[in-house]
């Protein structure tokens, strides 16, 4: 951090102008007016797409409720109904949590691509668009590749494990109560790695050189720069990984869909899967409300102790801190 | 770092020209997004949802010129889905209060829907229209009954059966089609082998039902009020066909796969039979050169059975114009439409007449598929699957999963039809 | 000595970029050769590639159209994502009250999935006369939480005397987000044009709900048309996955550069 702070308290200490004067009085109100308004697009297409959408979900949730019937009110029934007789919704919400516990294994794992590829190793480029290429392939594809690779008989792994010796017969990866989550779960990094890559190569990015230049001078080896410099000042890059690799239980759905539609049994459902098809597949769109609530509590919950670990303001750098 | 800067410096200017392009391209495609916006619907004017069968144009195009020829001034609006996308599209626009005059719907989705209310009673258009309604064979059309209510229009008409594969058949020594579920199992024995499994089917909508019933198994009782498949026999039966699983003569794909898998892996020739329904045979002979009516045999279950995965028109309830609509779905499910949809689509319709012209058709220009389409008009007495559920699909949801877990060993077979039964029967209760 | 210091870098990306590679490989190659993926052993080597499956999918699909389509709603998206998350991210780098709320905010907005709200989201663009229309398409994505917060930390990494001189200067707060800060955050542009680009691009099942038109419809709707129960379309799934990936990676190819020139002398020091 030595480095980090070197300029930075003395702004801080400049940002906080006196706020008596009525000319800083009047522009002060005008300051807070203007990052409303720069808040405000952002804030009215999530009030209309998010929001607003989630009320409707809370308020069904209460009710009984159809396309075809007028709608009456359940009170708390779909929650007890959820908690108490649908064991696969307790399947279901522990896997979500396995999957986003997993989200830190392809984190970790982009982090040291993107380390790699920010050097001036030559051919960089050429590694980072291999690496990036699987995320803006159509989920779809990914699904039924890998539901290929994962065949029993004929997909490549198992051709790949059996030629080497490894196994003598196939292993049915996706059709295995206890191995389709994982296999499911590798598919899903090995899509979004390229995400997260690029989410930290931006942070990366951002840090000033001359911080790393410092710092050997110092003498600084090039695990204290990492632990130093690096890892503090891409905490925000970091933190939106996380941010992502639990929502990614939701970009995961089309995969799943593809992949296991959930299945054997519910050993792949995730609470979006489960909660989509609750409410179109069997229209208990009350019921599926009711989760989405639920689901919505869950997320929040991880993401506000995540963003406490991240030391607040979604992990905001705070010089001089 | 002082290359970095100035190439910073030059780039600024190029900057401020990109951005400028950027801008003017996002100003004219908002403007053309607000101007495309909003097209008001034509009030005369009816909306047709077909099910995955984007490729049909031009049979489509001539139902809506025959259907023209009656109504010149309605226009008809045509939307094609896939099955899995068909029920959020649909059940978004009925909450809209917009629901498509017809819609094409496959297996038990529709008695959801029409349990709800949500679906035109086509019982009187049929009492009226009796020329119509004769023309249809009476099973194919009981099939879209619900507490006496008719709401389907057959459109083509699909149930399970067996493919043989022959070449794997001989090379095992089997000469003679099995006739019984112990003469199946016993040739799929013989055919299994390395990378080689003797039995596959397809488990979606009840569609391994008749492997059930086959052995005497009822899901309900009659009166459809409780479950009756819980008993020693079910048991028994769960038991063999989880052995075999893991012994490999069944394969593990059917109680795992959908569409593509099971009908791929038969295409590969490494399963020995294959139950499924007929629009499976054009499928896996789409992608495999081996099959033809030599090597792929097509027969009926032993014991006849069979679910039915058929497709029907169904009629929204909030339809404006129920006149115009059934005219629509009589010229699409009866005479010369429903003979263009079936040589087009390569099916059965529920129309007889139709029928016999079909065949005709295909006796001549696909030999091949003959076989299999026969065995789509025998034994219409001997439908299972097919129970008329208000909960259907959630039935299905609360049983399955426990007789797949059963099937590949996870569970034994008396825990996991135990609590099925108990799911399945507070279902059933709840209505 | 460079080269000795190279080497283990190249055989770590490398082994990653071929376990990355391997999935990719065999979506171009079945789309070049067709083949029934079933078919055990795996063909190794595409056999007899043919570009007829690419030219199958043009004609399959009325493909200019719907490119035409998806170009149009992707750049409203893009451009809207790069102004309005440029605008909310600068806007939580300065200190307000309700500040933390609003990052709560944000974030619990994340959390809902889209599957959830599609009825609602539908009444509420039917309502504002949206339905049918491009702007209706691009509305739910033109402002991305994810993008939002990549700024937010972009901003905050650069030096705070460089924006608070411009504005003791008596600078404009747009004018030194638009003329001071975005010109040094570039790699976060760049990440928000290719983010907001894929997202949009293969977006599916809100077009799919949304446009009935089909003159209106974007790349992705075109999938139905592959993935039929009655023909084989193996060759002609995949040759349309690989065109419907070209523009990502062409926008990711353009941006790498913005990568390339935010890279300076430090990061290989260490």
């Amino acid at each position: 951090m030595a480095a980090g702070t070197a300029s930075a308290p003395a702004l801080d200490q400049r940002r906080r102008p006196p706020a008596k004067t009525p000319f800083f009085a009047r522009r002060r109100t005008r300051d807070l007016t203007l990052i409303w308004l720069f808040l405000l697009p952002s804030l009215v297409i999530f009030a209309l797409y998010r929001i607003i959408p989630l009320g409707w979900n809370v308020l069904l949730s209460l009710e009984f409720w159809s396309p075809y019937k007028p709608a009456r009110f359940a009170g708390l029934y779909h929650y007890q109904e959820m908690l108490f007789y649908d064991d696969a919704f307790w399947k279901v919400f522990w896997n979500t949590i396995i999957f986003m516990a997993s989200a830190p294994v392809g984190i970790a794992l982009a982090l040291g691509v993107a380390l790699l590829v920010n050097t001036r190793v030559p051919g960089r480029g050429v590694y980072r668009t291999i690496v990036f290429m699987s995320y803006p392939v159509m989920t779809v594809a990914v699904g039924i590749i890998w539901q290929w690779l994962y065949n029993e008989k004929v997909g490549l792994i198992n051709y790949a494990l059996i030629s080497l010796g490894v196994i003598n017969r196939g292993i049915p990866f996706l059709q295995d109560f206890d191995l389709a989550l994982p296999a499911v779960i590798l598919a899903s990094i090995w899509q979004v790695i390229g995400f997260y890559m690029i989410i930290l190569l931006t942070g990366l990015q951002s840090i000033p050189p001359n911080l790393y230049e410092a710092a050997s001078i110092d003498g600084a080896s090039a695990a204290q720069s990492f632990w130093r410099i690096t890892l503090p000042l891409i905490r925000p890059s970091l933190f939106l990984c996380f941010v992502v690799g639990i929502i990614n239980s939701f970009t995961a759905f089309d995969l799943i869909f593809v992949m296991t539609g959930g299945g054997p049994g519910h050993a792949t459902d995730l609470l979006v899967t489960y909660i989509y098809s609750s409410a179109f597949k069997l229209s208990k769109f009350d019921y599926a409300a009711a989760m989405t609530v639920a689901n919505f509590l869950l997320f929040l919950g991880l993401a506000f102790v995540a963003n406490r670990l991240a030391g607040g303001e979604a992990g905001a750098i705070k010089r001089g801190a | 770092m002082n290359e970095g800067g100035t190439a910073r410096r030059d780039k600024g200017g190029r900057n401020v020209k990109k951005f400028a392009m950027l801008l003017a391209a996002g100003a004219m495609a908002l403007t053309a997004g607000f101007m495309t916006g909003g097209a008001n619907a034509a009030d005369k004017k009816i909306t047709v949802v077909t099910w995955n069968i984007p490729y049909y144009k031009d049979g489509f195009q001539k139902w809506v010129d025959a259907f023209k020829k009656i109504h010149p001034d309605f226009d008809v609006e045509r939307i094609d889905m896939k099955g899995t996308e068909l029920p959020a599209w649909y059940q978004t626009q009925v909450v809209a209060g917009t629901p498509p005059d017809i819609l094409d719907l496959q297996g038990g989705i529709w008695l959801e829907y029409a349990s709800q209310g949500g679906l035109t009673d086509l019982t009187p258009y049929l009492k009226r229209d009796k020329e119509y309604t004769d023309r249809i064979y009476p099973e194919v059309l009981n099939n879209w009954v619900y507490e006496g209510k008719n709401y389907g229009a057959p459109m083509y008409i699909s149930k399970t059966l067996l493919f043989l594969n022959r070449k794997m058949m001989k090379e095992a020594g089997i000469e003679k089609d099995p006739t019984s579920f112990d003469e199946m199992m016993a040739d799929a024995e013989k055919m299994t082998g390395p990378g080689k499994s003797g039995f596959m089917t397809l488990n979606f909508d009840w569609l391994y039902w008749p492997l059930f019933k086959m052995n005497g198994i009822d899901f309900v009782t009659p009166d459809l009020k409780k479950a009756a498949f819980n008993t020693p026999k079910t048991v028994a039966l769960v038991k063999r066909l989880a052995d075999l699983t893991k012994k490999g003569v069944i394969d593990k794909i059917s109680w795992t796969g959908r569409w593509v898998e099971p009908n791929g892996a038969f295409a590969a020739g490494t399963v020995g039979m294959l139950h499924a329904h007929a629009p499976a045979y054009l499928w896996f002979k789409s992608k495999a050169d081996w099959v033809n009516s030599d090597t792929v045999g097509a027969i009926n279950l032993p014991g006849d059975w069979s679910t039915p995965n058929s497709h029907a028109f169904v009629m929204s309830a909030g339809s404006k114009h129920p006149e115009e609509a059934w005219d629509f779905m009589k010229i699409a499910t009866s005479g010369d439409g429903a003979v263009t949809f079936g040589e087009q689509t390569n099916n059965l319709m529920g129309d007889k007449i139709a029928d016999q012209e079909l065949m005709k058709y295909f006796e001549k220009n696909i030999p091949a598929v003959v076989p299999a389409l026969k065995t789509q008009l025998e034994h219409f007495d001997k439908l299972t699957g097919n129970w008329p559920f208000a909960k259907d699909a959630e039935i299905k949801d609360a049983f399955y999963p426990e007789l797949q877990a059963a099937l590949l060993g996870q569970k034994s077979a008396e825990d996991a039809l135990n609590a099925a039964e108990q799911k399945v029967n507070r279902i059933l209760q709840s209505q | 000595m460079v080269k000795r210091q190279h080497w283990p870098i190249h055989l770590a990306l490398g082994i990653i970029s071929a376990l990355m590679l391997v999935p990719f490989y065999w979506v171009l190659k079945t789309s070049l050769t067709g083949e029934n993926i079933f078919v055990y052993p795996p063909a190794i080597l595409p056999q007899d590639p043919n570009p007829f499956y690419f030219v199958d999918v043009w004609y399959a699909i009325p493909f200019l159209r719907y490119l035409i389509n998806s170009v149009i709603v992707s750049v409203i998206v893009v451009v809207a994502n790069v102004f309005f998350n440029a605008m909310a991210g600068y806007a939580l780098t300065r200190d307000f009250p309700g500040k933390a709320a609003t990052i709560m905010l944000f974030l619990s907005c994340m959390m809902i999935p889209f599957q959830v709200t599609i009825i609602p989201a539908y009444l509420i663009t039917a309502k504002l006369g949206l339905l049918n229309s491009y702007f209706g398409m691009a509305l739910p994505l033109m402002s991305t939480i994810v993008c939002i917060f990549v700024f937010k930390a972009a901003f905050e990494a650069i030096p705070k005397s460089l924006v608070e001189a411009a504005r003791i200067d008596g600078v404009p707060d747009w004018m030194i987000v638009f003329r001071i800060i975005m010109p040094l955050t570039k790699p976060a542009i760049a990440t928000n044009i290719i983010l907001a680009f894929i997202w949009s691009w293969n977006s599916f099942l809100w077009p799919l709900v949304v446009v009935r038109d089909v003159d209106m419809q974007t790349l992705p709707l075109g999938l139905s048309r592959f993935l039929s129960v009655v023909e084989d379309t193996t060759g002609a799934l995949y040759a349309f996955c690989v065109m419907v990936l070209v523009p990502g990676l062409v926008i990711f190819l353009l941006a790498q550069k913005e990568f390339i020139t935010g890279l300076t002398s430090g990061a290989t020091k260490g």
